[in-house]
């Protein structure tokens, strides 16, 4: 049955294959029902997959065929499937199909080729994610790096005509190229050192290497995770990122691929727990991430952005679980954020199909009745994402902080300062967009009216996801042994939890910060409720002091343009006009002038005159004859000069 | 033996048939067939399922790496007249006896794969050498044709002589023409190496080069390629050319032991010499023909490495590189026979024109300049790899590379004619389906090598 | 390895200079004998001469003049013709003395030199080398 697990990745990549070729003979129906049929299919061989590593409670490595094999080390084309990877598996061919489904009707006002062309990127996406989470080593893991990342460019300037969003596209790729220098540099130094790329290799045999090597690999991999999981000081490419189709957003932006840093250190955990300093430099980043994005996001007045930045400080709560040691909370939060993000961005895209692409919240208001169905599946998105019991961001995100406050208690203050910032600005984009009166302008034409079935069905089955989905994590403070997800994944995160003995928080304790955070956030939902919910909601005055900070973002692509950009630039201008133009040039030219000049005076030997060729003969004949005869002088000749 | 014995008779068979049939059709018809029947005896004898039995008394032995690079020669034989067979029989009045000669000389390549004694080897290089002198000039009415084939008999036979001098130089030392030699002796208390014996080798070694022409031995390439009419270019540029480096290999590894630190000095300074006038002289050419006659002698500097290594990687790498570079260049000849202008202005805007034609030169090209994903590319990494074995100095690796990289610039020259430039590229006639269909399986060959190059290999053990 | 090497290299694989004795004893009286005899006649023998006789012996062709004359092809044909069976003719002369030594299995192997030598005579026949009149 397991023998199957190659099928995952071949659906899609069939998929990816038929629409990608087929482009211009496919209808729309038929490429749409082929692009999520094959992520049905990939979905329902992982629920087979998940049910067996359930139930059989092991992971097994399976090797396809060598990949590259020199004498030093050898990497296999390998599966993985454990805990881990199942689990992921379920979340992106599950979610992906959801989201296929949603495109089906979210892109149908594209042509069909561009159609066909967009849900093969979004198979050829998840074919790379699959990759990436199957691979049983950090090789495969970098081929879908790679493959991802790629997926995210072509998609991210997927209408290519508009300037901007290739700039954004590019620049996504840009950062993104820097995160897998690192993670490269980090795979070459585990060759290096260890000769393997293998987890179960790498993991059993780091406690040789000195602690120098482990936290530079863990740092360098981390490196990678800052760029793909959009972390301080490489996440500016994700808000841009909103500039692809909002499915793509949900699948990529959101729900997926940024997660691929947090799957990446969660496999690597036994790595990151030998490099303490590692560990706290990623808590440390992924707590001002989580604080920072949420400022931003407070300002910001794009629906789609609005998300973004929230997507940003959620990863940074995941980091901040994976740098505490709550390898177990940090994917729950995967897992939840997964749930309740891909929601609230094809509950946007709804809104933004309603509205024929308006995406500013403060054109938007009152839509509540207009749009029942998006409206109660983004509301409880909210609350999911907020953190109010007994929805699945409550659980997860719970486990994070608590594990923080038995970590560093101000730590645990200051994420809890950014989960009331979240519970703040997401219902104030729901207030904006839901509540209130409508602030847009009418058209009669195109009336305002819910999505077809084919969008909200999707929204809906996500809805009670969020909302049920916490109860697989229930904490042990509320019942022993109810945390479903830690004893599955138990044997993946073993190694770790034997180096490192985490300290509980007793139930009084757990109990009062449980207690003060519920209470806070419902007041702040409140009163962003009362503030933004208002019919005569005053939108347009200018933001001033540090408000105006927020909504520029705190001026951080300002600062990189200037800092990082610029002198790059006044760099590689003097590169080019001083070194490329008269040392490179230079030195190709003239390497390429005495070729030529070679080449005609090695022309006048071949005069086509036999008497001439058989003179050079003879004389070659002789000179071999001579060095063969003086071979000692000459080799000691040779010896002295080199 | 069953690859000398058949190419013989269907050599006679065909000389028959030039007189008993008198359709060129046929002739090519049978050519194919008796290829096929070869190949088909040489892979029988290869599985030890059948093979005549003669005794040879010891002058000849077969090995699985002599019989396999004849399988290579043959099948590659057989492509190269299911793709040129029209362009043989076009080139004189004597058709039938073209297919003869190449029987012939298919003849001469196995006694060279396995001969096991020097007069075989000499009998071997003979019956190469002569047809080749008779195809060279087959163009019978072309004055450049003509002088080719004077040229390149009078040098053939020039080096004949250095090689009966070394042969004989080296029964003077042995005392007999056994391929093994005596090697070191007991000489005044020393052992030494026979000097009679050194010399002999010294020159069996040149003369062997001159027909793999390896430089400074190359004189007669660059003529006799560009004389001879290119459907016979291509033949001699290739199977023959890679036979001889199976009979060089073949001589060093016996004799090893004779070559002591002197080997150091000569065999690189080839190597270099080769491909620098090789490389260097080819960015100059106008004419395609020319440059490929040059791209063979550079060709042949790479294939020198594999002497130099002598190890079983550098066994593999010779039989790599003769598949991957018979296949280019006998594609690549077989669309420039077509051309009407040989130079590279003659191919310019081919691609256009002819998109799959263009393409499959295209990927040849890129096999003969050694891209990765053909298996050009693998041809020079095995090339290069058995030489770092052997210990070789990186210097001359780095010169190795320089030079591939300099062949970049005229083998792209061909892809840029085709591609990037506007013009009528003129054929003497629209290529037909199968002529087509053939390029394009060579294409795919190239490119299946590229990636899974020990599909070939196995065929060398199992 | 030196020059002087090679001579000693020579003189001891042949390491008994003896042996070549005989052969040096023949070679003076081969070269005495011919330098004897020319001298000889040279001195003893009648001269009369004429033009005629002075001339170089050509095979009845001009020998003065200009030597790169067109000159039938066919002819150059027939004498590499001639010069190839009468080369190959010359391989009965060893099988005749050793007849019996070599029984059937030589004979086989001579019967197949012999077919293949009729092959080639028959094709060259068929194509018309031996054809003096167009």
């Amino acid at each position: 049955m397991s023998q199957l697990v190659f099928l995952v990745p071949l659906f899609p990549l069939i998929g990816f294959l038929i629409t990608g070729l087929g482009r211009n003979y496919l209808s729309k129906t038929a490429t749409g029902y082929i692009a999520s049929g094959s992520i049905l299919g990939a979905f329902i061989v992982s629920c087979l997959l998940f049910s067996q590593v359930y139930g059989s409670g092991s992971g097994q490595v399976f090797t396809l065929f060598h990949f590259i094999q020199t004498e030093g080390f050898s990497i296999p084309f390998a599966f993985q499937v454990d805990q881990l990877s199942s689990l992921f598996l379920l979340i992106i061919t599950g979610i992906g199909f959801l989201i296929h489904v949603y495109s089906t009707s979210y892109m149908h006002e594209e042509d069909a080729h561009h159609f066909a062309r967009f849900f093969a990127y979004m198979n050829l996406f998840v074919f790379s994610m699959l990759l990436l989470v199957l691979g049983a080593n950090y090789v495969i893991m970098f081929i879908g790096w790679e493959g991802v990342g790629l997926c995210s460019y072509l998609l991210i300037g997927y209408w290519f005509k508009n300037g901007d969003y290739n700039y954004a596209a590019k620049k996504a790729f840009i950062m993104n190229r820097i995160g897998d220098l690192g993670f490269l540099l980090a795979v070459f130094w585990m060759l290096a050192k260890l000769g393997t790329a293998t987890y179960g290799e790498v993991f059993s045999q780091v406690a040789t290497l000195s602690t120098f090597d482990i936290t530079a690999i863990t740092m360098l991999l981390f490196v990678g995770a800052m760029g793909k999981s959009a972390q301080i000081p490489l996440y500016t490419w994700l808000p841009d990122a909103m500039a692809g189709p909002t499915p793509v957003s949900a699948l990529i932006h959101a729900a997926t691929m940024v997660t691929a840093g947090i799957y990446m250190i969660a496999r690597s955990n036994v790595l990151y727990t030998l490099a303490p300093f590692s560990q706290g430099f990623v808590a440390m980043i992924g707590l001002a991430t989580a604080i920072f994005a949420a400022t931003i996001a407070l300002r910001q007045n794009d629906i789609k952005k609005v998300l973004a930045y929230s997507t940003v400080s959620q990863l940074g709560y995941m980091f901040l679980g994976l740098g505490v040691g709550a390898y177990t909370g940090a994917v729950f939060h995967v897992m939840t954020h997964a749930f309740f993000k891909a929601l609230l961005f094809l509950g946007a895209g709804s809104v933004i199909h309603a509205l024929h692409h308006e995406q500013d919240i403060r054109k938007m208001g009152g839509l509540k009745k207009q749009l029942p169905i998006t409206h109660i599946t983004f509301l409880l998105g909210c609350i999911a994402i907020a953190g109010i019991p007994p929805f699945s961001g409550f659980f997860s995100k719970d486990e994070i902080l608590m594990a923080t406050y038995a970590h560093q208690p101000w730590m645990y203050f200051i994420a809890m300062g950014g989960a009331l910032m979240t519970a703040f600005y997401m219902f104030r984009l729901y207030s904006l967009t839901f509540l209130g009166s409508y602030r847009g302008h009418t058209d009669a034409a195109h009336p305002i009216h819910e999505s077809p079935l084919s969008m909200t069905f999707p929204l809906m089955v996500l809805a009670v996801l969020s909302v049920v989905g916490g109860f697989i994590g229930i904490p042990a403070v509320f019942a022993e042994n109810a945390h479903w997800l830690e004893h599955f994944l138990a044997p993946v995160f073993q190694p770790s939890n034997e180096l490192v003995q985490h300290t509980h928080l007793d139930h009084a304790t757990e109990y009062l910060l449980m207690g003060i955070s519920t209470v806070l956030v419902l007041i702040m939902i409140l009163l962003a409720v009362k503030l933004f919910g208002k019919d005569d909601v005053d939108v347009k005055k200018d933001d001033t002091g540090i408000k105006k900070w927020m909504a520029n973002k705190w001026y951080i692509d300002e600062l990189y343009q200037a800092v990082i950009i610029q002198p790059l630039h006044i760099f590689s201008v003097l590169l080019k006009n001083l070194v490329e133009k008269n040392i490179i040039d230079g030195a190709v030219n003239g390497v390429g002038r005495l070729v030529h000049y070679g080449a005609r005076q090695f022309r006048l030997i071949q005069s086509g005159q036999v008497g001439n060729y058989l003179l050079f003969m003879i004389l070659s004949i002789v000179v071999f004859i001579l060095i063969w005869f003086n071979d000692a002088t000459i080799l000691r000749a040779l010896n002295n000069i080199f | 033996m069953n690859a000398i014995i058949v190419s013989a008779v269907f050599g006679v068979l065909m000389m028959f048939a030039s007189f008993l049939v008198n359709n060129k059709n046929v002739y090519r018809y049978l050519a194919i067939i008796g290829l096929s029947v070869l190949l088909l005896a040489n892979i029988l004898e290869t599985y030890a399922i059948w093979s005549i039995k003669f005794d040879s008394f010891l002058q000849l032995s077969f090995e699985r790496f002599g019989l396999f690079f004849n399988s290579i020669a043959i099948a590659a034989t057989l492509f190269y007249v299911l793709l040129s067979g029209k362009d043989i029989v076009r080139v004189g009045n004597y058709s039938a006896e073209y297919f003869v000669l190449i029987f012939f000389i298919l003849c001469g390549v196995s006694l060279i794969t396995s001969y096991n004694s020097l007069l075989m080897l000499f009998l071997g290089i003979e019956i190469i050498s002569i047809p080749l002198y008779i195809l060279t000039g087959s163009d019978k009415k072309n004055l450049k044709s003509n002088e080719a084939a004077l040229k390149y008999f009078l040098m053939g036979a020039f080096s004949t002589g250095l090689m009966l001098m070394g042969i004989a130089l080296s029964y003077g030392a042995v005392g007999n023409f056994g391929l093994e030699g005596r090697g070191v002796v007991a000489f005044g208390g020393s052992m030494r190496v026979s000097f009679l014996e050194v010399a002999g080798l010294l020159l069996l070694f040149i003369s062997m080069s001159f027909k793999a022409s390896a430089a400074p031995f190359h004189f007669w390439t660059p003529d006799v390629y560009e004389g001879a009419p290119s459907v016979f270019t291509s033949f001699m540029a290739t199977i023959v050319k890679a036979t001889v480096f199976i009979g060089m290999i073949k001589l060093l590894e016996a004799r090893t032991g004779i070559f002591g630190p002197t080997w150091q000095i000569i065999l690189p300074l080839m190597i270099v010499l080769t491909l620098a006038i090789g490389n260097i002289t080819a960015v100059f050419q106008q004419s395609v023909k020319r440059m490929l006659a040059y791209s063979s002698i550079a060709q042949a500097g790479f294939m020198l490495f594999a002497l130099w290594s002598a190890n079983d990687m550098g066994r593999e790498g010779i039989l790599l590189y003769s598949v991957a570079y018979t296949l280019a260049t006998v594609g690549i000849f077989a669309v420039l026979v077509k051309m009407k202008d040989y130079t590279f202005d003659g191919f310019n805007g081919l691609a256009a024109k002819q998109p799959l034609v263009a393409a499959s030169v295209a990927v040849f090209v890129l096999s003969l300049a050694g891209i990765p994903l053909t298996a050009g590319f693998f041809a020079k990494y095995f090339m290069l790899a058995s030489a770092i074995k052997s210990g070789a100095g990186v210097w001359l690796l780095v010169v190795a590379v320089v030079f591939a990289a300099v062949s970049v610039y005229y083998y792209f020259r061909l892809i840029q004619a085709m591609y990037f430039k506007e013009g009528e590229a003129e054929m003497f006639e629209q290529p037909t389906n199968s002529f087509k269909g053939m390029l394009a399986i060579f294409a795919v060959l190239l490119i299946v090598l590229g990636i899974a190059p020990s599909l070939l290999f196995n065929y060398l053990y199992f | 390895m030196l020059w002087t090497n090679f001579l000693m290299n020579v003189s001891t694989a042949s390491n008994t200079a003896v042996d070549y004795f005989p052969i040096g004893i023949q070679l003076i009286f081969a070269v005495g004998f011919v330098a004897t005899m020319i001298g000889v006649s040279a001195l003893i023998g009648p001269k009369r001469q004429t033009s005629d006789k002075l001339q170089s012996f050509e095979s009845g062709i001009e020998s003065v003049g200009n030597a790169r004359q067109p000159m039938a092809i066919k002819y150059f044909l027939v004498a590499i013709l001639f010069v190839l069976f009468d080369v190959e003719v010359i391989f009965f002369y060893p099988y005749a003395i050793n007849f019996r030594d070599l029984g059937w299995n030589g004979f086989f192997a001579v019967l197949m030199f012999v077919s293949l030598f009729l092959a080639g005579f028959i094709y060259i026949i068929k194509k018309g080398a031996l054809k003096w009149e167009d």
